[in-house]
């Protein structure tokens, strides 16, 4: 059973709320790190309207380089941004959500693949660079903030309960 | 249509901004390293082989260069060796009359020969000493090797010295072994004849001859030469003897005083096994 969108206006506030968050949490960066991937993956892809999806997948990457200010040439993360959150919108319309068991094996393998082609295109922009844990918080943590977003995207539509 | 063309935009962009990097120029940079590697290898491997080229080149100038100084120095060296051999030899010849000075207890004068007429008839040695030196004909003159002969004429700054080989030369000798005495003439060429020896002597080659004192030109004992040939005449022997001076290479002289006391120490008394070998005979 196919899963109905949700509204643009709650997309856009989740993404907007999101995207302060990974302001706030610049201190920390695994939590940032989750944040950015929550954001990227879960919260801007939309199939409909990919333009959107990708000018936030921008703002998170710019903002996670633009805190992190450790690398010499910035726009690697946000164009790796950008890249998942298009072929995510590309998933979404190509394979319509039909649970949560579904939406977090998605965010799974494309955490994985998040987390490869955001270190991919640092290092082509920059150079080599520290990759950090923060990956391996976003992979644990899927379930966490699958379920929330999965509830925040969902809530109110019958079919998004379990 | 526009959503997709401004997505393409905003992904090929960002690819580009993020593939220039810190250095844009440093992707051009490796390209053209790529592309001119090949021809920067050629190069580097001409340059490398120009410069082996230049080495070897400097390398066989500077042997060449280093070959004519030698080759300059060592025609100075044989010329000086030339130029010094005669002193050389004088001054040996000089230690040699010095030496053999001292064995004889006489008063011994020496002199240098400036020049020879040996090869013209009735020729001799002239020195450089005459009258000066207090010099009177027939004092007798040798050298360490043997006798040269004896004064002929003197004049006030030189002496011409008979030699022994001339014809005209006599001097009184003795064989070693037999000490029969004979009266040597010259022959010419380093060699002359023992005349006035019996039949009845016994005379081998290779036996030294000596003087014998007799004519008081020369005191007994001087090595005069060894014995060279001996035939049996009608009534005595034909000694033929090779005389032990060089005379064609004479350089200085020892002048014995006139009349000289017939013994004295002798300094030529070889032992005959010696005479022998130097001989070359068995």
């Amino acid at each position: 059973m196919r899963l109905p969108a949700p509204s643009l206006l709650r997309q856009n506030l989740l993404c907007a709320s999101a995207l302060g968050l990974l302001f706030l949490s610049a201190p920390f960066p695994q939590v940032q790190a989750v944040l950015h991937a929550l954001l990227v993956l879960a919260l801007a892809p939309r199939s409909e309207a990919p333009l959107v999806g990708a000018l936030w997948a921008l703002a998170a990457g710019w903002a996670v380089e633009g805190t992190l200010r450790l690398l010499p040439h910035l726009g690697g993360t946000a164009w790796a941004d950008l890249t998942l959150v298009l072929f995510a919108s590309w998933m979404a319309g190509r394979w319509p959500l039909e649970g949560l068991k579904g939406w977090l094996l998605r965010l799974a393998g494309l955490s994985v693949l998040h987390f490869l082609v955001v270190h991919a295109a640092v290092a082509l922009a920059a150079g080599p660079h520290p990759w950090g844990w923060g990956w391996l918080w976003t992979l644990l943590s899927v379930p966490l903030w699958g379920w929330l977003s999965w509830r925040l995207l969902h809530a109110g539509s019958a079919t998004g309960r379990r | 249509m526009w959503q997709s063309l401004a997505l393409a935009l905003l992904w090929v962009g960002h690819g580009v901004w993020v593939f220039l990097g810190p250095n844009p120029g440093r992707h051009w940079t490796s390209l053209a390293d790529a592309l001119s590697r090949p021809s920067q290898s050629l190069a580097s491997r001409w340059q490398g082989w120009r410069s082996a080229r230049r080495d070897a080149a400097r390398s066989f100038a500077e042997t060449r260069a280093e070959n004519a100084r030698l080759a300059a120095e060592l025609a100075q060296l044989k010329t000086q060796a030339a130029q010094e051999a005669p002193a050389l030899s004088e001054a040996e010849a000089a230690v040699r009359l010095l030496g053999l000075k001292r064995q004889i207890p006489l008063a011994l004068a020496s002199a240098r020969v400036i020049f020879s007429t040996r090869p013209a008839t009735y020729g001799g040695l002239i020195l450089d000493r005459g009258a000066d030196l207090g010099l009177v004909p027939d004092q007798g003159v040798f050298v360490p090797e043997g006798i040269v002969g004896r004064l002929w004429s003197v004049s006030a700054t030189q002496a011409k010295v008979l030699p022994v080989d001339a014809p005209n030369a006599s001097v009184a000798v003795m064989l070693m072994r037999s000490r029969a005495t004979g009266v040597l003439q010259g022959l010419g060429s380093g060699r002359a004849l023992i005349r006035y020896l019996s039949n009845q002597e016994v005379v081998q080659p290779g036996e030294a001859v000596l003087t014998s004192g007799l004519d008081r030109v020369f005191p007994r004992g001087l090595l005069v030469g060894y014995v060279a040939e001996v035939t049996q005449g009608d009534l005595e022997l034909q000694v033929i003897v090779h005389l032990a001076a060089p005379l064609d290479r004479v350089s200085h002289v020892l002048l014995l005083p006139s009349q000289p006391p017939i013994e004295v120490q002798s300094p030529f008394l070889a032992p005959e096994q010696k005479v022998q070998r130097k001989r070359g005979k068995p």
